[in-house]
C-alpha cells in the first residue's frame, strides 16, 4: 500500500549511514528511485497529508494539507481532527466541518512508526449530494412539489385504512392550449403563467392538500379528510373558475382555460399509476367535453377509451396489412356534361369489425398521427391510379391538416407526383378551412408552394365551421366545395338556398369553380345549377366506384350524365 | 420588467351575498384594503359599485398593476372577471385611490352615495373616457339584474 511506503521513504531519506554494507550500492539506487517517485506523488496529491511521530508531532506534511490547515496551530488542529496518540486502535475515520464551512473527510492510521492522517475536501461533492436530494423533489420552476414527492405521498395514502382513503381524492389539472401560448409568447411568459397558476391553484387549497407540478402544464392535486366526491367537486369547480381569469403578465392580457379530472380513492386495490390514470381520463373528457371544465372519473370512461385504443391497433395495423382501398366519386362538369374528375375516397375493411366508416377512424388516425402515413399512401396510390386512366381527368385527394402541418407534405406530393408520372395539372388537393386555423401562418406557404407546382387547390365543406371569406381572399382557390347539408337540406328551407346561391356567386366572382356536394336528386340538381354551382358530385350520377371500374364507367358516362341531367337541365 | 405606467380596466360580478348591512361592510373593508396598500404599491384609480357590479380602474407601474390584479381576483367577493384593458398609458386618470356607488337605485344612492364623497371620486377627468362609459352602461344592466 503507497501509504505504509511513505512511511519508509521518510526513513529512506535519512541521510544514509556511513560504512554500507557490500552490494547494497544497486539496492539503495534502486530504493532511492522509488522513494522520490513516492515523495512526488505525496507532494502532488490534492488530498491533504501530515506524518505524524510516535510522540504525536506533525512531521511532514503536502501542498494540499498545508493550503488548508496551514494558518491552524498544530496542537489545535489535531485535536480537531480528534486525533488520540494514546490510541491504538488501527484506523478512525471521520467528516469533520471547519469553521470556514468547509467538510473534510478524515483518516487517521496508525503505522509501528507514527501515523499518516488523510483529509480530503468533501464540501463539493456533499454540497451537490444534499442539494441533488432536494432538488430531485422540488420543481425548479413552480417551488411545488414535483412528480416524485406526488407518487409518494399517493403511495401512502393508498396504504391507509379504507376510511382515510375515501374520504382523499386526486385531482390532475391542465391548461387548454398552453403550448401555443408558448410558442406564440415565448418561453418566458410560458414560464412566468406556470408559476401565476401555482400560486392561483396553492390559494385554493387547504393546508393539508398536497400540490405538485405533473409535467408542463399539468398539476396534480391529493385532497384528503373530506366528504367526497362533494368537496373535490367544489374545489374542482373553483379551480377552473380561478384559472380560467384573466392572467396580467409582463404587460400582457393572457386568457387560458383550465381544465381538472377527478379521482377517487374507493376501490382498494387501486395503485399509485391507476389513480392517476383514471383521473387523467377524467381530465381528457372534461377537456372533450369543455362546458364543465371538469369531470369525475367513472368505469366508463376506461371502457370508451379502452375501445378508443383498440380501434387504434387496429389502425396502426391496417396500412401494413393493407386493409384500405380506394374509391373514387365522379366530379361532373354541368356546362360541358362531361366527367371532369374523381375525388379519391379512403375505405377502411377490417376483418374482424368488417367496414369502419370514415367518420369513425379518422379523427382517431388524427389524433395519434397515424393520418400522416395513411395519407401518404392515399396521395401515391390516387396518384398511381389516376394516370392509368384513359383520359386527363383530375383527381381530388383530401389533406388532413395534421397533414398539413408537416414540412414533408410537399416533399411527398412531389415524390407521389414522379413515382406515378401524373401531369401535377391533374391533382386537386382538399383542404378545410381547419387547415388555415390549424397552421398560423405556415399554411399559406405550403399552399403558395404546391400551387408553385402546378397542383390545383380547392376548399372543402365550405359553409360549414367558419366560412371566413378571409380565407378565400388569402388564397386563390381552383375550386370551393358546397357542403352537401345545404345541398340535401336546400329544398326545405330557403335560407340553405340562398346560402349556396351566394357561395356560388361569390366563386364566379372571384374566379373559382363550385361544386355541389351530395347531389342525390333530379330535382336538387336542378336546384343546384338554376343556383349557379358549376359542377356537382353526388349519387345522383355515381356512387363512389372502386378503380377497377372506372374505365367502364367512363365508356358509359356520355349516357349516365345524359340520364341524369336530361330532364334537370 | 416594465415600470412604466400601466392602466387596467375591468368588471366583475358583485358576489357578496346578504342585505344593505352586510354590503356596506363589505365595501368598508376593501376600502379599508386598499386605502392600506395601494399608496405602497403607487396605485390610484377607482372602484366603482352596485349591487350587481364591480368596475375597477387600477392605475400604477406594470408590476404593481399585475401583483394587485392578481391578488384581486382571488377574492371570493366577486366572479366573472372581464378585463376590458389593460394597456401602457401616458398619465393618470386618477390622481388618488377612490371608491363610488355607480348605480340608479335610490335606496343605494342613499346607503353608498356617501362614500363617493368620503374618498373624493371625481368624474372630471374620466367623463368622456369611451371605455367608463361602457362600463356605466354595464353597471346599470349588472344593478338591474340583480334588483
Amino acid at each position: 500500500m503507497g501509504v505504509v511506503s511513505v512511511i519508509r521513504t521518510v526513513d529512506l531519506l535519512e541521510p544514509p549511514a556511513c560504512g554500507n554494507a557490500p552490494g547494497a550500492a544497486d539496492d539503495h539506487d534502486l530504493s532511492q528511485g522509488k522513494a522520490r517517485l513516492t515523495l512526488a506523488a505525496f507532494m502532488a496529491i490534492d488530498i491533504g497529508l501530515a506524518l505524524i511521530s510516535p510522540e504525536g508531532e506533525i512531521v511532514m506534511t503536502n501542498p494540499t494539507f498545508d493550503l488548508a490547515f496551514g494558518t491552524i496551530p498544530s496542537k489545535q488542529l489535531l485535536s480537531r481532527f480528534g486525533f488520540d496518540p494514546s490510541y491504538d486502535g488501527g484506523k478512525a475515520s471521520r467528516p469533520i466541518i471547519f469553521p470556514d464551512e468547509r467538510i473534510y473527510w478524515i483518516d487517521i492510521t496508525g503505522f509501528p512508526d507514527g501515523w499518516l492522517i488523510s483529509a480530503a475536501d468533501i464540501s463539493e461533492r456533499l454540497r451537490q449530494g444534499i442539494a441533488g436530494v432536494e432538488l430531485s423533489r422540488i420543481d425548479r420552476l413552480t417551488q411545488l412539489a414535483n412528480r416524485l414527492v406526488f407518487h409518494e405521498r399517493l403511495a401512502d395514502l393508498l396504504t391507509q385504512p379504507a376510511d382515510v382513503r375515501c374520504d382523499a381524492a386526486v385531482l390532475t389539472i391542465d391548461l387548454d392550449r398552453f403550448k401555443a401560448i408558448n410558442d406564440t409568447l415565448g418561453r418566458t411568459i410560458g414560464d412566468a403563467l406556470l408559476c401565476l397558476v401555482a400560486k392561483r391553484i396553492s390559494s385554493a387549497l387547504a393546508p393539508s392538500d398536497v400540490l405538485a407540478r405533473l409535467d408542463a402544464d399539468e398539476f396534480g392535486v391529493i385532497q384528503m379528510g373530506r366528504d367526497q366526491p362533494e368537496a373535490s367537486v367544489t374545489l374542482a369547480k373553483r379551480l377552473v373558475d380561478l384559472l380560467s381569469r384573466p392572467y396580467l403578465l409582463e404587460g400582457q392580457l393572457i386568457n387560458v382555460s383550465a381544465f381538472v379530472g377527478i379521482a377517487l380513492l374507493d376501490d382498494a386495490d387501486i395503485d399509485v399509476d391507476g389513480v392517476l390514470k383514471n383521473a387523467d381520463l377524467a381530465l381528457h373528457r372534461a377537456k372533450q367535453e369543455r362546458y364543465a371544465g371538469y369531470r369525475v372519473f367513472e368505469s366508463a370512461m376506461d371502457e370508451s377509451m379502452r375501445a378508443r385504443r383498440a380501434l387504434e391497433t387496429d389502425l396502426r395495423r391496417a396500412l401494413a396489412l393493407r386493409e384500405f382501398s380506394l374509391v373514387y366519386q365522379p366530379q361532373v362538369n354541368l356546362q360541358s356534361r362531361r366527367v371532369a374528375g374523381f375525388e379519391a375516397l379512403l375505405r377502411w375493411r377490417c376483418p374482424t369489425r368488417g367496414p369502419v366508416s370514415p367518420l369513425d377512424f379518422i379523427p382517431i388516425a388524427e389524433e395519434t398521427g397515424i393520418i400522416g402515413p395513411i395519407g401518404e399512401w392515399v396521395l401515391r396510390t390516387a396518384c398511381r391510379d389516376a394516370a392509368s386512366w384513359p383520359g386527363d381527368y383530375m383527381v381530388a385527394v383530401n389533406i388532413s391538416a395534421i397533414q398539413f402541418a408537416n414540412r414533408s407534405l410537399v416533399a411527398t406530393v412531389v415524390s407521389a407526383l414522379a413515382d406515378s408520372g401524373l401531369d401535377p395539372r391533374r391533382l386537386e388537393l382538399e383542404i378545410t378551412e381547419s387547415v388555415m386555423l390549424d397552421s398560423r401562418g405556415n399554411a399559406l406557404g405550403v399552399l403558395q408552394q404546391l400551387r408553385g407546382l402546378g397542383v390545383r387547390v380547392s376548399l372543402d365543406d365550405f359553409g360549414t365551421g367558419y366560412s371566413s371569406l378571409g380565407y378565400l381572399r388569402s388564397f386563390p382557390f381552383d375550386k370551393i366545395k358546397i357542403d352537401q347539408s345545404f345541398v340535401r337540406e336546400a329544398s326545405e328551407d330557403p335560407g340553405n338556398r340562398a346560402i349556396v346561391r351566394a357561395i356560388a356567386s361569390l366563386g364566379a366572382s372571384l374566379g373559382m369553380a363550385t361544386v355541389a356536394e351530395g347531389v342525390e336528386t333530379e330535382d336538387q340538381l336542378a336546384r343546384v345549377a338554376a343556383d349557379g354551382c358549376t359542377d356537382v358530385q353526388g349519387y345522383l350520377i355515381s356512387r363512389p366506384i372502386p378503380p377497377g371500374e372506372i374505365e367502364h364507367f367512363l365508356a358509359e358516362s356520355r349516357n349516365v350524365i345524359d340520364a341524369a341531367t336530361e330532364v334537370s337541365l | 420588467m416594465s415600470s412604466e405606467l400601466y392602466r387596467c380596466v375591468y368588471y366583475s360580478r358583485n358576489l357578496i351575498a346578504g342585505g344593505p348591512a352586510r354590503i356596506a361592510e363589505e365595501i368598508e373593508s376593501i376600502l379599508a384594503a386598499a386605502r392600506r396598500n395601494n399608496p405602497r404599491l403607487s396605485i390610484t384609480g377607482a372602484l366603482l359599485f352596485n349591487r350587481g357590479l364591480f368596475a375597477q380602474v387600477l392605475e400604477g407601474p406594470c408590476e404593481s398593476v399585475e401583483t394587485l390584479f392578481e391578488k384581486i381576483l382571488r377574492d371570493e367577493r366577486h366572479g366573472d372577471i372581464q378585463v376590458l384593458a389593460f394597456t401602457a398609458s401616458s398619465g393618470r386618470l386618477f390622481s388618488n385611490w377612490s371608491m363610488a356607488f355607480l348605480g340608479r337605485s335610490r335606496e343605494d344612492e342613499n346607503l353608498f352615495g356617501h362614500i363617493g364623497r368620503q374618498t373624493g371620486f371625481s368624474t372630471e377627468r374620466i367623463a368622456g373616457d369611451r371605455l367608463l362609459e361602457i362600463v356605466r352602461h354595464l353597471a346599470y344592466e349588472e344593478e338591474a339584474r340583480a334588483a
